[in-house]
């Protein structure tokens, strides 16, 4: 059964992590998940300061407040005519050396790294069971991250179009009406509540992966966002089973494992699509 | 397009089939076929203990291995069934092995999972500098101790194994009868380091317990985090306590990078101060399996040799 958890885990990881994914692509602005993976420290130090616990529950609370106000000023700089990927690498930069700081200066004594406090690991989430009324009701990873998966389906169905629009031709959008600010709040909203979720459950290295892998790979073989979207859902699907199989043949690490295979999926698709090493085709937005 | 999604999805579902087929087929059994009880500890000290209790009716698996330090460990894919499989589990606890912790009491709910520490009295752990709850792991450098943990093995061995607790019984007071040697060993030998440079410098402070029991002071650069950074003003405050109270040596470890050290030592001999690198110390793990060091005692004598031989 741990097997199951593990690749439904992963799986659910991956679909959240790639269909968000795929807008941060297009908007070049894919390291958002590895900067969100580095600023979150100061959040979890300025908790412990505060509750002074070390307790999973208080870390994902102080990383989730500071990965909004990660994604808030990425976002804030971006609209203020800063490169979106200098405006990626101040604030996770500053905010993560502000948090080597506030360490440093208060709590030297304690063992406060994100290794240690906040980053979960994929191989134990099976054991990390919730409890209702004295039942064990599955991983909390499962129910964590299956619902940032479903809110992520929930409100990108929902505004698709919109989202699309405001990705492509923000001033197209804004000429449509679409008040594309707040869509541009919003999905980074979803990306940094997905990927905080995620951390706590899975560990870095499979969610910063998953963001960036499946959807460059999508882009590669399709012009269509919805088709992009879909391929690169399947994509990190098969990275989490097939990752999987070979952690467990090789006795490694699974979570850098299923990375290693969307990496290798990207490989292929780029050697050998018809269109991987001649994609010069832009989106259109009749997709 | 759609001939190249149909494809992946062939493709993906294909592959899920074939991992069913795996999986199906790696349904752990709990119990042995020897029958002997499976043990998974964490850190190779605890290991031993259970080793040296246990004797011939357990079979332990370590899940870090020597030279791993348990606060960066990454799992594999292989401690899935060394745990699935364990009939009993023994960790550190206190937070030494991170957010593991949080597993291991969930799965006490499961099966006998307890943490060595867990008889040792709380006024006898430190609390951090800063007065948070938080305690400092690495009880097992005072031998004191680790017998406290002997004895929680032992007892919980017992209780899980009814028919061999005579067994295990004798086997904790041989092994502890060992451990008391061990102290009074350390006791004696630190004792004969000059009273004035008694000091143990380090890279990280896992030498806390230590350091009160056998009476020398400990230094270190880093906090209890290996991963935390550490500041130029430490390396210059502990370079000038090193030249003012002439130190001869300081001390690398086995599972923490020297460079911070080699900073201190570079600073001492620009102010005329030579200080040389006493030796390796083991800390969070232990040498390598079959040598001398590989076994907790072993270790410990490392250490205490190590430390005397440099500073007297």
């Amino acid at each position: 059964m741990n097997h199951v958890w593990i690749i439904l885990i992963g799986a659910l990881v991956g679909s959240s992590c790639s269909m968000l994914g795929c807008f941060l692509v297009l908007r070049k602005m894919s390291m958002i998940g590895d900067a969100i993976s580095h600023s979150v420290l100061p959040g979890i130090v300025i908790a412990f300061l505060i509750s002074g616990s070390r307790d999973s529950l208080v870390m994902m609370f102080g990383a989730a407040a500071i990965g909004l106000v990660t994604v808030f000023l990425i976002q804030m700089f971006q609209n203020s005519g800063v490169q979106s990927d200098a405006s990626i690498g101040v604030v996770f930069t500053a905010l993560f050396a502000v948090g080597v700081v506030l360490i440093s200066l208060y709590t030297r004594q304690v063992d406060l790294d994100l290794d240690c406090v906040l980053y979960g690991e994929i191989a134990y989430a099976p054991w990390d069971t919730l409890h209702v009324g004295g039942h064990s009701i599955g991983p909390k990873a499962v129910w964590g991250v299956g619902a940032s998966f479903l809110l992520n389906v929930l409100v990108i169905s929902l505004f698709f179009k919109q989202f699309k629009i405001s990705t492509f031709d923000p001033a197209l959008a804004a000429a449509l009406g679409i008040p594309v600010v707040f869509f541009h709040y919003l999905l980074m909203g979803l990306v940094s509540i997905s990927t905080v979720a995620s951390f706590e459950s899975v560990g870095a290295i499979l969610v910063v992966g998953m963001i960036i892998v499946p959807a460059a790979t999508a882009y590669l073989l399709t012009d269509k966002l919805s088709t992009m979207i879909v391929i690169s859902v399947l994509l990190s699907i098969i990275s989490s089973v097939l990752g999987y199989y070979i952690a467990f043949l090789l006795d490694a690490s699974i979570g850098g494992t299923m990375v290693v295979v969307a990496g290798v999926l990207f490989l292929i698709a780029l050697f050998f699509s018809p269109k991987g090493v001649r994609h010069h085709v832009k989106f259109s937005h009749g997709a | 397009m759609n001939q190249m999604l149909k494809k992946w999805l062939v493709m993906g579902l294909v592959l899920l089939f074939s991992l069913g087929g795996c999986s199906a087929s790696d349904v752990s059994n709990g119990g042995t076929e020897s029958g002997k009880i499976r043990v998974t500890t964490t850190i190779g000290m605890i290991n031993d203990i259970v080793k040296n209790v246990g004797g011939e009716h357990v079979e332990t698996i370590g899940l870090m291995k020597s030279g791993v330090d348990p606060h960066l460990y990454k799992a594999s894919q292989g401690d899935i069934k060394k745990l699935d499989t364990a009939d009993m589990i023994f960790y550190n606890g206190l937070h030494l092995e991170g957010k593991m912790v949080d597993i291991f009491e969930k799965m006490a709910k499961k099966k006998p999972t307890i943490a060595v520490t867990k008889n040792i009295p709380k006024s006898k752990l430190h609390a951090p500098l800063d007065g948070s709850q938080d305690v400092d792991p690495h009880v097992w450098f005072n031998v004191k101790h680790w017998i406290s943990a002997t004895e929680t093995v032992a007892e919980e061995l017992s209780a899980f194994d009814k028919q061999h607790a005579s067994d295990y019984k004798q086997n904790a007071e041989r092994y502890i009868e060992k451990l008391r040697q061990l102290d009074d060993y350390v006791t004696k030998q630190i004792a004969t380091i000059p009273k004035q440079t008694r000091v143990l410098v380090t890279a990280h402070d896992a030498f806390g317990y230590f350091g009160e029991e056998y009476g020398i002071k400990v230094m270190g650069l880093q906090g209890i985090s290996t991963a935390s950074e550490y500041g130029s003003k430490d390396v210059s405050e502990l370079r000038d306590y090193l030249v003012k109270n002439k130190i001869k040596a300081v001390f690398v470890e086995s599972s923490v990078p020297k460079k911070a050290i080699e900073a201190v030592i570079e600073g001492a001999k620009e102010k005329g101060h030579a200080i040389k690198i006493g030796g390796e110390l083991f800390s969070d793990a232990m040498g390598a399996e079959g040598t001398e060091e590989g076994t907790y005692i072993g270790m410990v004598k490392h250490n205490v040799d190590t430390i005397v031989s440099a500073l007297k």
